[in-house]
Formats: structure tokens, sequence, C-alpha cells
């Protein structure tokens, strides 16, 4: 190989939800992508569905899911399940949004390893994928 | 899994695999290209290009939708460019496209230019093949959005729209473009716009004047106008494309535009590969004499050119 492979982290982010509020989704987007990562952004109001097939399609690393509207508790689990079905259960999953914390152990429970709620700074974001994809390069580096 | 089999019996994920160790040149992305490459060559690639804001996305997204109707399995190639300062990405072409999201036979994928210019990111080639393979009847590839001369895929497809608008003005700029030169389709998109009859006027100018040079072969290029946003002159454009196509395999172009961008590949590869090869055998101090501005690049190039001339298989050895 000429050249030494690049990898930067891959993420998707979707907006679950009828509402159509995208001002947090977007400064999300636009931290992710000052921080070096490559930002997948695939539209509002889309299904558990959508979202899994634009993730396989992309094959990202993570999978970020912004909902605002109730549903949260319905369609995240079945996001997750619809992921490992479809053998991309490796996807790191992340949630945020409007999330009451009585609703975070049953999403922790279905495979979302990290709920950020509403007022997080990007900074403590950024900080979390970071360690996440550092440690995920070192393990795929290490022979098992 | 094993990527190569799966992506050639068309599963998704597959392919989604390969195109990313494509992208982050990972060894194991040129071991599946071997592996699938035989199965190439069939895709018609089609390359939809023009300013920013031309509305790309949008007509993909009706291409798309055309193209389903009449039977066919689409793949789209989306690229935006990366940031040149923290090598980031906002990919956001999907976004337009996303009532396709359900129907297996669309498969959709975004790439960051990743530091290359022209249009287009180092893997999309590679890209293409590997949607290609999985058989894909069409493979489209839309461009980041263009000024003048950044019309690398032009090379890509075998046929290419340029996408323009009314109104945005500056006509000078598109007599100075690469682009008239250079697509095979012409579409002026958001036709209903104020402005539409003066872009109309300039680009039929641009095209007769084209078709008075001789270089240009036997396609006439048609200029077509649509407002994607409502799905109109979608037929037309896939009727252009389809009519497009036939001409190429009438005239042997088709393959031959296959050969030609194989053989551009393998020069690519080639040119990387000699280069490295060359550095690593140069004289230790001659980079640090043209980091030190104490020997000029022009003569550094050259001597590193006439070692090379003396490292013979023998004295190599």
């Amino acid at each position: 190989m000429p050249e030494a492979p690049a990898r930067p982290l891959r993420i998707l982010l979707a907006k679950l939800g009828m509402d159509t509020h995208t001002v947090g989704i977007t400064v999300v987007a636009h931290a992710l992508r000052q921080a070096g990562m490559e930002v997948i952004f695939s539209g509002l109001k889309q299904t558990p569905e959508a979202v899994a097939s634009a993730a396989i399609q992309e094959d990202v690393d993570v999978v970020g899911v912004s909902s605002l509207s109730a549903g949260h508790t319905r369609n995240l689990p079945r996001l997750a399940r619809l992921l490992r079905e479809r053998g991309a259960g490796d996807k790191l999953l992340l949630a945020g949004g409007v999330i009451p914390p009585e609703d975070v152990p049953l999403l922790q429970e279905a495979g979302f390893a990290r709920i950020f709620t509403m007022g997080t700074d990007t900074r403590e974001i950024i900080a979390y994928l970071e360690r996440w994809w550092a440690g995920k390069l070192t393990a795929e580096s290490t022979p098992a | 899994m094993d990527v190569a089999a799966e992506l050639l019996a068309g599963k998704v994920a597959a392919g989604a695999r390969a195109i990313r160790w494509l992208d982050d040149r990972d060894p194991r992305g040129r071991e599946v290209l071997r592996r699938i490459f035989g199965a190439t060559g069939r895709a018609h690639i089609v390359g939809v290009t023009g300013p920013p804001g031309a509305g790309k996305s949008t007509l993909v997204d009706t291409l798309i939708a055309e193209e389903r109707r009449r039977g066919r399995k689409v793949a789209v190639l989306a690229v935006d460019p990366s940031s040149p300062f923290t090598g980031g990405a906002l990919l956001g072409d999907r976004l337009r496209m996303s009532r396709h999201a359900l129907d297996e036979g669309v498969f959709i994928r975004s790439m960051a230019t990743r530091g290359q210019s022209g249009g287009l990111s180092r893997a999309t080639y590679d890209a293409s093949l590997v949607m290609d393979a999985m058989g894909y009847e069409l493979v489209i590839v839309e461009t980041v959005g263009v000024g003048q001369d950044e019309i690398d895929v032009v090379r890509l497809a075998h046929s290419t729209l340029i996408v323009a608008v009314p109104g945005l003005g500056d006509e000078v700029q598109a007599m100075k473009a690469g682009l008239m030169e250079a697509g095979e389709i012409f579409i002026i998109n958001k036709a209903d716009r104020e402005g539409f009859e003066q872009t109309r006027r300039h680009l039929e100018l641009l095209l007769h004047l084209r078709a008075a040079q001789p270089a240009t072969g036997t396609w006439q290029p048609p200029l077509l106008t649509a407002v994607a946003t409502r799905g109109e002159g979608t037929a037309a454009i896939v009727d252009a494309l389809d009519a497009h196509r036939a001409h190429l395999q009438k005239s042997g172009e088709f393959a031959r535009q296959s050969s030609a961008r194989c053989e551009a590949q393998f020069l690519a590869l080639a040119h990387a590969a000699a280069l490295e090869q060359l550095l690593a055998r140069a004289p230790a101090e001659l980079l640090a004499q043209v980091r030190a501005r104490r020997i000029d690049p022009y003569t550094a190039a050259e001597r590193l050119s006439d070692a090379a001339g003396n490292m013979s298989p023998a004295a190599g050895a």
C-alpha cells in the first residue's frame, strides 16, 4: 500500500418522531464536523426502519438519534433491534433530546450506550466519542 | 463475513463495508477489488454535476424515482466536501433522497472528498466498481458543487448531466468553465424561476459553439428543463440518458470508456507506487537539502530521476 490507512469516525445523525425542531441536531452536527468527524445527516421524521437502512448503507461507526417528541421508548429500542437483526449490532448507539430520566434505564437496556439530555455541552459529546473511538481503534489493532 | 462473496450476491451491508475499506485505504479493500473486478463493467455510470445550489440532490432523487419506475436498481454516490482544516465533513445529500430509504433496489452512499480536489473523492471510482459488481444497473455519482474545472466526474461517468439554474448570473463564469465542454446532457433546473429565458438562450449559444468544434464527437448534447422539486422534466432526462447509453453502446464507446478508466486507474496506482519506491531509494540528504532550500526543487527532481536511471535491476538486487 502506497499510503497509510486513514480512518475518520463516521456518524449518522437522525431524527425520529414527528417534530421538526432541528436546532439541537444541527448544532451537534457542526460541532462533530469541527472535531474532524464525518457526519451524515439523514433527515427529519425518520422511522426506525429508515434509520437502520441508512446506518447500514453508510457503514457508520455511530448512530446518534435525536428524539424530541414522545415515542422514544418504542422507537429507540426498535431501531436497536433492527440493527442487530440486520447484522449491524456493532454500531455505537447514542440518543439525545427530550428524554425523561426515568426512561434512561430502559434505553440503556435496549442497547443505547449513552443518553445526552437537553442542555448537554457539545464538548461533552465530542469527548465521549473520541474516548470511545480511541478505545475501539486500539482494540482492533491488538490481536485477540 | 466474506465481504467479496456477499457483495457479489448483492448484500448491501457487505458492499457498504467494502466501500468503507476503500475509502479508509484499508488493505482489505484492495483484496475485495481483486476478487470482484471481473464482475464490473456492466453498470451505466451517470455523473451529476453543477454549481452549489443547483438542486443536484433533489434532481438525483427524482431520477431514482423514475429509474425505479422503469425497473432498474439504482446506486448513488453523493460526494460532499471535507473541511480542509479539520478533515470533518457534513454529508447531507441523502436528506433529499430519504423517500427511497426503504426501497431495497436503491443504495445511497455519502462520501467526503477527504482532501481530493476535482469534485470527487479519491475512492469514488473504487466505490462505483463495488456498486457495479453488486448488480446496480445505474450508478449515479453526484459531485460536490463545482465551480469551473472540477470535472473529474466526466472521466468517471459514461454520461454526465450538467445542472444549471437561472439567476446564478455571471455568464462569463460559465464561459470559462470546462463544464460546458464536458457534459453530455444539459439541464436547467428550477426552470420556473426568473431569468430562465436568459439562461436558456445563453446555454443554447454555448452548445451551438461547442457543436462547431470538431473534437466533440457525434453526440449532440440536449438542453432539457426541469423543476426537480415537482418531478417535472425527469422522464425526459431519463429518456436522454437511455439514448446516450444506446449511442455509446452502438459506437463501441461504452466499452472503450471503461477501458480508459481502467487504464487511468492503473497509471495512477503505478504512479503512486513508483514514486514511493523512488523516494525510498533516494539519497537521504536530498530531501533535507530541498527542505532547507539549499537546492532548488527542479534540480533535486532531476537528480532523483538520474539516480533512478542508474538503478538497473541487477544493481538494485
